[in-house]
């Protein structure tokens, strides 16, 4: 089987190597490079961009650029060349009107609206109306004011059309005051640090992943061990009912959650049949409802892995305690639990990673409330930063920050995890070929 | 130890434990058909009213065929790639031999248990630097990609318990390694490429975060989105409604689920949700 090398791996691998370098492995890597900078959706994503508007016009000033020049920056110029007539042609004036502009007007420029308009009103046709004068004036102005350049080059086309003509130095020093784009920083990771609301959603999410893991792995031992003292047909209705939340898609699941504790739904009418007033459950206890819906789908896959680890212990053992006259619950206390020690350990560890970085039923639930930060966590907060809030302004750059933290975090965990649960055995050599 | 009795303190416990679960998926059903009684949950009267989407817009919220369209082409692309690439790359991981296989091998090892959400705001950002965003290829790039790890993974355990044998003998009869593959290797793995299928279906007919964020707009718009988008309607607030179109959502799940369960179970014991 030696001999020359097939390329067979090399087709084999590749397809999914690029995938996964490009939509996973380089996300991991940008996630780093969005963090230093100020990206946002006021600077946009794309490069350079530069604006001059009436507050860059007024700060311009601040900033000590000549006051004369300043103010040409702001001004119009009205100009009947080749693209401005053709403008005026199709500015939906009638054809007398635009023909005699054409004839008598061709090349004129003015510096301001009301020349424009007193030699619009020398023209035999004029336009009568001030609608239609105020159209021509828009056919032909030239402006910068809010006008949006991607290039060095496009700028200085637009100083021209407003006839401003500057030195270099001059032109570098404004394309730098106007450019809007984003820039190199490490301020996102000072805000982090120096934040309030860093603490408050850190202590947020430690609530969270604690009490969700107890539920978690508490609910699925006692899953697995109550269904392995049942006959089969019970314990495989009862696993089956545990796995639906988790094959559900999140939506539903969590729709059925938001029914169940509403005034009008489950819980409501089941406690007014004691006497308690209806009420929204959810608005009143979110983080409970946050972990138990969590909870519910969590429990499932602990089950699944105990419920098997449970089988594989050998059969004798069990038997030997139960002629030693050991309870079921001593059984399970000195036989069965300490023989778990190691699945529980990967349980644990597996789902404190995906309940620190998954939001997925937190933003269906609750989005964080109600009220400020009552459930925000470190990832909802990160998607709420960068993705979907309220202020208006998406801050990709400080949402990428605090996706970094996470990064790191599942990085470390990852490798620890795979330390801890034998990696080597799990890649050895294959025998053809060796 | 044979099989137990039933045990009525504790099959008792566990329905009351389960109760919640069972109530919610009892009531998805009922309150799709039937008019709402808000003094009580038990229902009225029998009534479609609550599907009248499948005929008419919901007006704000597009066409639930759209969305639905959009499901499953989205859901099979995702499976098509899944399959595919880790067919493909399980194969070469467990049986062929290349230089920095044990690193590759890691590598998947690690991107499988590193949580991909924690992604999205950078391949929002490179979506809409590329111009993919709020397309469904787009999304449907994403999604495939992130699952790999998890279906490479799953790939190579199916591969790694096929008989050595079966490929030595094809080889001593001179067929290549791609025809052994192809030929030999492959139709014993079937169940394994089913299981695999189903699950990759699954995931993306399930998908809400990653089409919320990269395809929010209602050409690209998938079921989740379209179903939680009703949700936060302030003007809707009909339980009714959003239990009919859940249904209409979850059908195709809960089939694929009743019929596939022993072989999901074993996917779902290395689960990729919390």
């Amino acid at each position: 089987m030696r001999g020359r090398r097939s390329l067979l791996p090399v087709w084999f691998m590749l397809p999914a190597s690029v995938a996964v370098t490009v939509f996973f492995v380089i996300p991991v890597f940008m996630t780093f490079v969005f963090s230093f900078t100020s990206m946002s959706s006021d600077t946009g994503i794309l490069g350079n961009r530069y604006i001059v508007t009436e507050a860059t016009i007024r700060e311009l000033t601040e900033r000590g650029v000549d006051a004369d020049l300043v103010k040409r920056l702001g001004s119009r110029v009205f100009a009947f060349d080749q693209a401005g007539l053709a403008a005026v042609g199709k500015s939906g004036l009638k054809p007398p009107v635009v023909k005699e502009i054409e004839e008598k007007l061709a090349g004129a420029v003015f510096g301001s609206e009301k020349e424009l308009f007193a030699a619009l009103k020398s023209l035999k046709n004029r336009p009568r109306s001030f609608r239609d004068r105020k159209a021509v004036s828009k056919a032909v102005v030239n402006t910068i004011v809010n006008r949006e350049f991607r290039t060095a080059t496009g700028f200085r086309a637009g100083l021209a059309s407003i006839n401003v003509e500057v030195d270099d130095a001059t032109f570098d020093r404004l394309l730098g005051l106007v450019n809007t784009s984003w820039s190199w920083t490490t301020k996102n990771y000072v805000e982090l640090l120096a934040s309030d609301f860093t603490l408050k959603i850190l202590a947020n999410t430690m609530f969270y992943v604690f009490f969700t893991l107890i539920f978690n792995v508490g609910f699925a031992l006692v899953l697995a061990l109550a269904t392995f003292y049942m006959p089969s047909g019970q314990s495989k209705f009862f696993r089956a009912v545990w796995l639906i939340p988790r094959i559900s898609p999140s939506v539903i699941y969590v729709m059925l959650w938001k029914w169940f504790t509403f005034d009008s739904g489950f819980m409501s009418y089941f406690l007014g049949t004691f006497g308690v007033a209806p009420e929204n459950w959810l608005n009143e206890y979110p983080w409970t409802f946050v972990i138990f819906a969590n909870g519910f789908v969590g429990a499932s896959m602990g089950m699944i892995i105990f419920a098997s680890a449970v089988l594989a212990i050998p059969r004798d053992v069990l038997h030997a305690a139960e002629v030693d006259g050991a309870y079921p619950w001593q059984q399970v206390r000195r036989v069965i639990l300490p023989m778990m020690a190691w699945p529980i350990l990967f349980v644990t560890s597996y789902q404190t990673l995906s309940l620190l970085t998954s939001f997925e039923y937190i933003l269906l639930l609750t989005d964080g409330g109600p009220g400020f930060f009552t459930t925000e966590t470190w990832a909802l907060n990160a998607y709420h930063t960068a993705l979907s809030n309220y202020y208006g302004n998406l801050r990709y750059g400080f949402g990428a920050t605090l996706a970094v933290v996470l990064v790191v975090v599942g990085i470390a965990l990852s490798l620890l995890y795979l330390r801890l649960f034998d990696f080597k055995a799990l890649v050895a050599e294959p025998p053809i070929e060796s | 130890m044979g099989d137990r009795k039933t045990n009525w303190p504790l099959t008792v416990f566990l329905l009351i434990v389960s109760a919640p679960i069972l109530i919610m998926y009892l009531w998805l059903f009922i309150d799709s058909i039937s008019e709402i009684n808000v003094e009580s949950i038990w229902p009225k009267e029998f009534t479609l009213r609550n599907w009248r989407f499948l005929v008419q817009d919901i007006p704000g919220h597009g066409s639930v065929w759209t969305a639905t369209r959009n499901t499953t082409i989205f859901a099979a692309s995702v499976v098509t790639i899944v399959v595919a690439l880790s067919s493909t790359a399980g194969y070469a991981l467990s049986r062929l031999k290349f230089p920095y296989r044990a690193q590759f091998l890691g590598f998947v090892l690690l991107l499988h248990s590193f949580p991909s959400v924690t992604l999205i705001i950078s391949l929002f950002l490179m979506l809409r630097m590329v111009g993919l965003y709020d397309t469904l290829i787009g999304v449907i790039l994403v999604k495939a990609a992130l699952e790999l790890p998890f279906g490479i993974w799953i790939m190579k355990g199916f591969y790694d318990t096929v008989p050595w044998e079966i490929e030595m003998a094809g080889l001593q009869d001179g067929a290549s390694r791609f025809q052994v593959w192809h030929k030999l290797v492959l139709p014993q793995i079937m169940p394994g490429i089913a299981a695999l299928a189903i699950f990759s279906f699954m995931a993306g007919w399930s998908e809400f975060v990653l089409p919320l964020i990269l395809a929010p707009s209602s050409e690209a718009r998938l079921l989740s989105v379209y179903l939680a988008g009703l949700m936060i309607d302030d003007y809707l607030s009909d339980f009714g409604l959003f239990k009919a179109v859940g249904l209409f959502y979850v059908v195709p799940v809960m089939i694929f689920y009743l019929f596939t369960q022993d072989k999901l179970m074993n996917i779902y014991g290395g689960g990729t949700k919390g």
